[in-house]
């Protein structure tokens, strides 16, 4: 099945083509301005390359982040509505459980982190690789780096952007930290999203593609927007 | 040509079908009401995400209703100047996919536009040139409309504009937000005559407008009260204070006609769908015979038909976006 894999959560923003999980196309490009510029443009040209028009494309993956929240929003929205005007099934990907496939063959317990915007702070998820199921480990984190410590029980390798600055503040908070923990500094792939995503649909497991729902994992901080509207003007 | 609007700038998700920029087959607007209520008005990240959630179902609606599927779309015109930024780039993400999709051309069009363009639709009489007074929550000016989609900016608010104003009244007293169809209602029930507050450049020869004054006196006057818990007679207070804005916006308006030689006056955005405004526009430009037109209720507030209709005017010049479309939170309305 070709899918059409993109991910516009990150710094660097990712579009992938799939057959299955033979990788026809992987093209990544940072998100300079923003994401909405050059999503599309990208998304057609990543398919002209490989030889490929809308057409050809039978499903669509997404990327639902965590990451920058207006990234998000692009991507989520360019995925559901291309799904929506061709008429293909959509599969959301969580950002973090693609940047871990990546590592499957490293070690079968995978840790993807990234930045979470706030210095120190950062968003996670540990999954774990068995011949050709991944499963997320434990629940999403969101959090500041020194309280990943405690989760990690046995030896992980880490990855994403920042890997190595992530793997260094995780043993310099907790420098008794006895179990291995090697870094690996990734970016995300497209294609990786168009694999996983023609997994599911292959299954059958397409998602609902008006009500495709981003992971945001935080809450917008609202209370500055209270307190400036309260108290009069 | 059957034209599919998409507009997003603000805090309503809506998508509208629209032939020949003068025909509305469906107009859907999905409003944050809940929100706007949870956080006493629009955050704007808030805002996006909802934005997020509902694009899908707000277009699939607005097809549905008209009876169309994406097969029979020919354009898509989206608000992509003026606005919230994350909330502009949710609804140009959808109309870009759509355009690629269907390979269909692709209009960005400014929200401003949008609104001048709401009463023509509304009233297909309204004649070119004329002037326009479009007032809102977010904006507040007045456009000489010299040709379709040639404007001059003859006037602008220094700060609050008229909307935003009654928003922050209204929240002062403990109101409802949006604040003008609350205030629109007590006014009512009230004498305006009770308190006279200030008429902001009233008497200046500048066809800018200035709302922070009155709104800083009616905050001084009672806000003591207000700590003291007083009594108040809310509907005299709100009378006054909505009298004080239109009669600074009848004013301006009609300046700005005498300037310009003409008498047509546009009256567009979501404060035009104040009632009294509306009676003393409809009473003095009867006197002065002066032709104003009002759109219709639904037309007044952020719509994607407008976008549709000013979208097929400038196509119909021969603009277009490509698929490179980005959005300008702060673009001056230019044309």
């Amino acid at each position: 099945m070709i899918v059409l894999g993109i991910d516009t959560s990150g710094y660097i923003n990712a579009v992938g083509v799939a057959d299955g999980d033979r990788v026809l196309a992987d093209f990544t490009f940072p998100a300079r301005t923003n994401s909405l510029e050059q999503i599309v443009d990208n998304i057609d040209s990543t398919l002209k390359n490989a030889g490929l028009d809308l057409k050809d494309v039978e499903g669509i993956g997404v990327g639902l982040g965590p990451g920058s929240w207006t990234g998000i929003k692009v991507g989520v929205t360019v995925g559901k509505m291309l799904a929506f005007s061709t008429g293909k099934p959509v599969a959301g990907i969580p950002t973090l459980e693609a940047l871990a496939y990546g590592a499957r063959n490293e070690s079968p317990l995978v840790c993807a982190v990234i930045s979470a915007g706030i210095r120190d702070t950062v968003y996670a998820a540990c999954y774990r690789f068995k011949t050709n199921e991944v499963t997320r480990e434990g629940d999403y984190f969101a959090g500041a780096v020194r309280d990943l410590v405690p989760l990690i029980k046995e030896p992980i390798v880490l990855v994403g952007s920042g890997a190595n600055q992530y793997r260094d503040l995780l043993i310099n908070e907790d420098s008794s930290l006895k179990i291995k923990v090697k870094a690996l500094e990734t970016t995300p792939s497209g294609a990786i999203v168009a694999c996983l995503a023609a997994g599911r649909l292959e299954r059958g497991k397409s998602d609902n593609v008006l009500s495709l729902t981003p992971l945001y994992l935080k809450e917008s901080t609202a209370r500055a927007f209270i307190n400036k509207y309260s108290g009069g003007a | 040509m059957l034209v599919l609007g998409i507009e997003t700038s603000c805090d309503e998700t809506s998508a509208a079908l629209v032939v020949d920029g003068r025909t509305i087959l469906s107009s859907t607007i999905a409003t944050q009401l809940d929100l706007l209520k949870k956080y006493g008005g629009v955050v704007p990240e808030v805002a996006a995400r909802r934005h997020t959630e509902l694009i899908g179902y707000v277009i699939k609606e607005a097809l549905d209703t008209a009876g169309k599927t994406l097969d029979d779309i020919e354009a898509v015109a989206v608000t992509s100047r003026q606005g919230l930024v994350g909330c502009l780039m949710v609804g140009v993400a959808a109309a870009k996919s759509i355009s690629y999709a269907r390979q269909v051309p692709l209009i960005g069009v400014h929200h401003i536009e949008g609104h001048i363009f709401a009463n023509r639709l509304s009233n297909p009489e309204l004649p070119v040139p004329h002037v326009c007074l479009t007032v809102s929550g977010g904006h507040n000016m007045l456009v000489y409309v010299q040709e379709s989609c040639r404007y001059e900016l003859l006037g602008t608010t220094l700060d609050d504009a008229a909307g935003e104003a009654f928003d922050k009244i209204a929240k002062f007293f403990g109101l409802d937000f949006p604040g003008g169809p609350v205030i629109d209602k007590l006014s009512k029930l009230g004498n305006p005559k009770v308190f006279n507050f200030p008429r902001p450049m009233i008497k200046s020869k500048s066809l800018d407008f200035s709302f922070s004054g009155l709104k800083t006196a009616v905050i001084n006057r009672f806000k003591k009260d207000i700590a003291l818990n007083y009594a108040l007679p809310i509907a005299d207070i709100a009378a006054s204070f909505q009298e004080a804005i239109v009669e600074v916006l009848v004013a301006k308006a009609l300046r700005a006609l005498e300037e310009k030689g003409l008498a047509a006056l546009s009256v567009t955005g979501g404060v035009s769908a104040n009632s009294r405004l509306r009676e003393v526009f409809q009473e003095t430009c009867r006197k002065k015979g002066i032709d104003v037109f009002f759109p219709k209720l639904s037309l007044c507030t952020d719509n994607a038909a407008m976008i549709a209709a000013a979208g097929y005017a400038r196509m119909m010049m021969g603009e277009r976006s490509d698929l490179r479309l980005n959005v300008f939170p702060n673009a001056p309305l230019g044309g």
